[in-house]
């Protein structure tokens, strides 16, 4: 087999990277660095938490339980002859995997004895075994993972969010699922889920780091079960623009409030944006809110937040975007009210060209520093793949965004009426 | 890792260097060592945030985070933090190298410039830090220590800490108490200052995508101007085992319970038996091939995590798991069973060989992170026997099983937290 190869230059970040669609359907991003001493490498599927209801090209649409992806995602380390983490023990690469909302990744780093890491995640990905017994026996396992996050305000505080944000999109679900939803899953499911989501055409492999490159695809070629093409369309009931409840709140042990503001944004079926407006979005968060920001420095001086916990971030995926504001605050409703009268100000009276260049900078500045670590450089090829974006794109836009271009994205996102606030009090005194 | 420059600015202040171009970025960083004391902690550890807010020539915290984004998103932070009986106070800046700049601006001379500015030059009006920062900055320190109770897993591994080693420095909070906090004055804060820049003995860690000459000279005309007079580094203090196992239940209303062992070992830095005791510690519950996490997690599945982790500096190791509550007993036995087996010995050679290879992986990975590799070297030069990346990784391999078993025998069980969902503590 052989395939061609595309080399991706950025001459801004003197960056290069290349990008290969091996005949067993894998596209393949390879981003050598030869001063490193360690690699990383992922082997992702576009297969999340949010994908229940789907139909693969010519066969009936159909939706399963919740919580499949990342059950699936700890089954899979496990064959009829051991587990993988037992094989890369042998290797010395520290290996691990995570499920999102719109993928799963696994993926290891190492110092040495690269290819032979390699061969064992190419291999154990593609080859799923599960019986009853032991998809039974992952139920304890998951469910104290399941109750561990129960515990956990940060991850209360987001889902409580996305549950007032979104009426029907599955991204309201944790990405376990629940102890009742995986208790539903069986191994028939698993295999079904496997088959459609982990098709070759389905999935990604980006390795960043010191490696030959012909090595690692005479490697594929010889390691990769060539896939049948498959479109799968992923089905989202509409998602009306209203937001289901502007309040939410819980009571959990934490020691102050916490809050998380979200605002939610129209995405049409399961589309995503564009670079341009991802690029976009991020300089006007940072002037609207970041560190440097009359915003943020009126917040602090109200003691309405802290700067080690307040953050924001643009939260978009297949269906889904919205602008998430968090924090710990002694008021919430307060410091929530203060971000949406800034929107509101900002809306009016514009951006200045100086806050606009000196967020733009920082942005520039941050993403490139990015690239010092073969983590975000193999998961952020992994994560473009699959929105369809490329990852150098984002440099080239922000540095040719314009004043113009931040206030256009103003008019469309941020607005009021969409937004919901989530709010963790902690419990009563008894 | 060869290429390390390390080299002394004036008594007690010394100087490590390392320049590689494959970064985008550089990292510099001060660090001052003072000695963990109850009465100081407090102060100390608010002036780090106090000073990195602002300074004479930007006078405002608003000014100041303008000037960062300027220089493209550069991070300027404080941090304390405790290694072994120390109190370590930080201020870190980072930016992107030079030939990254849009402009082709100096970016780090620049940072050193504002680095230097925030910790030798601060605001002080009438010899006082402003009123209205120096209460932000209490108000926040407060909170930092109040919500250390939101993350269960890290405020259970506190709390034993604090319990085993209540009567040693190490047991204080490197934030001091809340209360101590909120009763700090101004004055206070100026006389820290002024004992820390002329007294604490101090690391300046410079390393990355930079010319180091000009940063090195940049420090040492910052630490030269100070009338310094170093005192020396404090010692870390260790103790046997408590005769008896002290044994603490806490409630709090929670869903999963933790679980926290606290052993001591008698081995700690700068012994030589150090590197045998990380391996057995790795051996034990290092990794996902441990004897913890294949028998805890895996066979029984008794918890969603169980590890092991050894503070080489103050010679304790922590077991930690969470665990469903009617559990804990039979996870307790279990981590003791597993002990025991790795005590006789019985641990077979793959299982050294995973503990081996994944220590070697971390230490070689260290080098490709700035933050990392600071980490590394700043308690390096604390330990009393610094060593290099690849000095750490060729004593790892000379570790013998007789020394595994050797250091898997010092350890004592001292103390077990055990932190309960609210209702059911007996």
């Amino acid at each position: 087999m052989s395939a061609a190869i595309r080399e991706i230059r950025n001459d801004r970040v003197r960056e290069h990277y290349y990008e290969i669609d091996h005949p067993s359907g894998l596209r393949i991003l390879l981003y050598p660095k030869e001063h490193n001493s360690s690699t990383y490498a992922v082997f992702g599927t576009h297969y999340g938490s949010i994908d229940t209801t789907f139909r693969v090209e010519g066969e009936e649409p159909c939706t399963v339980p919740e919580g499949i992806a990342h059950y699936l995602e700890h089954k899979l380390f496990e064959s009829e002859d051991g587990d993988a983490f037992e094989r890369y023990a042998k290797t010395g690469a520290s290996a691990n995997a995570y499920t999102s909302f719109d993928r799963t990744c696994y993926l290891f780093s190492c110092t040495d004895r690269f290819y032979e890491s390699l061969e064992i995640l190419l291999d154990f990905v593609q080859k799923p075994y599960f019986t009853e017994e032991t998809v039974r026996k992952e139920q304890g396992i998951i469910g104290q993972e399941i109750r561990m996050y129960d515990d956990d305000p940060q991850w209360r505080v987001m889902f409580n969010l996305l549950d007032s944000l979104y009426h029907t999109h599955p991204v309201k679900i944790d990405i376990a699922g629940t102890v009742e939803s995986i208790a539903k899953i069986t191994p028939d499911y698993l295999y079904q889920c496997y088959r459609t989501f982990y098709n070759l055409h389905n999935m990604v492999l980006c390795v960043a780091g010191r490696f030959d490159v012909q090595k690692v695809l005479d490697l594929c070629d010889r390691l990769l079960i060539p896939s049948k093409p498959q479109r799968i369309e992923r089905i989202f009931k509409p998602e009306p623009p209203e937001i289901v409840r502007s309040r939410v709140e819980e009571k959990l042990s934490v020691a102050m409030p916490m809050f998380q503001l979200g605002f939610k944004e129209s995405v049409t079926g399961a589309g995503r944006i564009t670079t341009e407006k991802d690029a976009a979005t991020d300089v006007l968060l940072e002037a609207l809110a970041g560190d440097a920001s009359p915003l943020f420095r009126r917040l602090l001086d109200a003691g309405l937040i802290n700067e080690s916990s307040f953050g924001y971030e643009y939260f978009e995926g297949d269906g889904y975007a919205s602008v998430i504001f968090s924090g710990d605050s002694r008021d919430p409703d307060r410091t929530a009210e203060a971000i949406r009268r800034e929107i509101a100000s900002m809306r009016e009276n514009g951006l200045s060209q100086e806050s606009f260049e000196r967020a733009k900078k920082a942005i520039y500045g941050r993403t490139v520093a990015s690239l010092n670590s073969v983590e975000n450089i193999a998961n952020g090829l992994a994560a473009m793949a699959f929105s369809g974006r490329g990852l150098f794109e984002y440099f080239d836009c922000v540095a040719n965004l314009t004043r113009e271009d931040v206030v256009r994205r103003l008019e469309e996102q941020l607005l009021p009426q969409y937004s919901a606030l989530s709010v963790i009090l902690p419990l009563d005194e008894s | 890792m060869a290429g390390i420059e390390h080299r002394m600015i004036c008594d007690g202040v010394e100087f490590l260097g390392f320049r590689d171009p494959k970064f985008k970025t550089a990292r510099m960083s001060v660090h001052f060592l003072l000695p963990m004391c109850k009465e100081e902690a407090s102060a100390n550890a608010l002036l780090p945030f106090l000073l990195s807010r602002a300074s004479r020539e930007y006078p405002d915290f608003t000014k100041l985070e303008q000037r960062l984004a300027e220089l493209y998103g550069a991070s300027l932070s404080a941090d304390v933090d405790k290694v072994g009986d120390m109190q370590v106070l930080s201020v870190a800046a980072s930016g992107l190298a030079d030939c990254y700049a849009l402009e082709g601006e100096p970016v780090l001379q620049h940072l050193a410039d504002l680095l230097c500015s925030v910790l030798f030059d601060p605001l002080l009006e009438d010899g006082l830090f402003p009123l209205d920062g120096f209460e932000q900055e209490k108000r926040q320190t407060i909170e930092l220590i109040e919500t250390e109770l939101n993350e269960k897993r890290s405020y259970a591994r506190q709390r034993c800490e604090s319990l085993m080693c209540a009567e040693e420095p190490y047991g204080l909070s490197r934030y001091g108490t809340r209360e101590e906090v909120a009763a700090l004055e101004r004055p206070q804060l100026t006389e820290s200052w002024k004992h820390v820049v002329a007294h604490a003995p101090a690391r300046v860690i410079v390393m990355g995508n930079c010319e180091l000459e000009p940063l090195y000279e940049r420090f040492c005309r910052a630490f030269r101007a100070l009338s310094r007079g170093a005192l020396v580094l404090c010692e870390t203090h260790n103790r046997p085992a408590a005769p008896q196992v002290r044994e603490v239940k806490e409630e709090l209303p929670v869903a999963q319970a933790k679980l926290v062992m606290g052993f001591r070992t008698g081995i700690f830095q700068p012994q030589k038996e150090v590197a045998a005791m990380r391996m057995a510690m790795t051996i034990f519950g290092g990794t996902p091939s441990s004897k913890l996490f294949v028998n805890v997690r895996e066979k029984q599945s008794l918890c969603y995590y169980c590890g092991a982790s050894y503070n080489s500096m103050k010679g304790i190791v922590l077991v930690q798991s969470g665990v469903e509550e009617k559990n804990i007993e039979k996870a307790r036995a279990e981590i003791l069973k597993q002990l025991a087996e790795l005590q006789r010995g019985r641990f077979t050679e793959e299982e050294w060989s995973a503990a081996k290879l994944s220590l070697l992986n971390a230490y070689r990975t260290t080098a490709d992170s700035l933050g990392a590799l600071s980490g590394w070297l700043l308690t390096q030069s604390l330990s009393g026997r610094p060593l290099t990346l690849e000095e750490a990784a060729a004593e790892m391999e000379a570790v013998t099983r007789e020394e595994i078993v050797a250091a898997a025998n010092q350890l004592a069980l001292d103390t077990v937290y055990c932190l309960v969902g609210k209702g059911a503590a007996v």
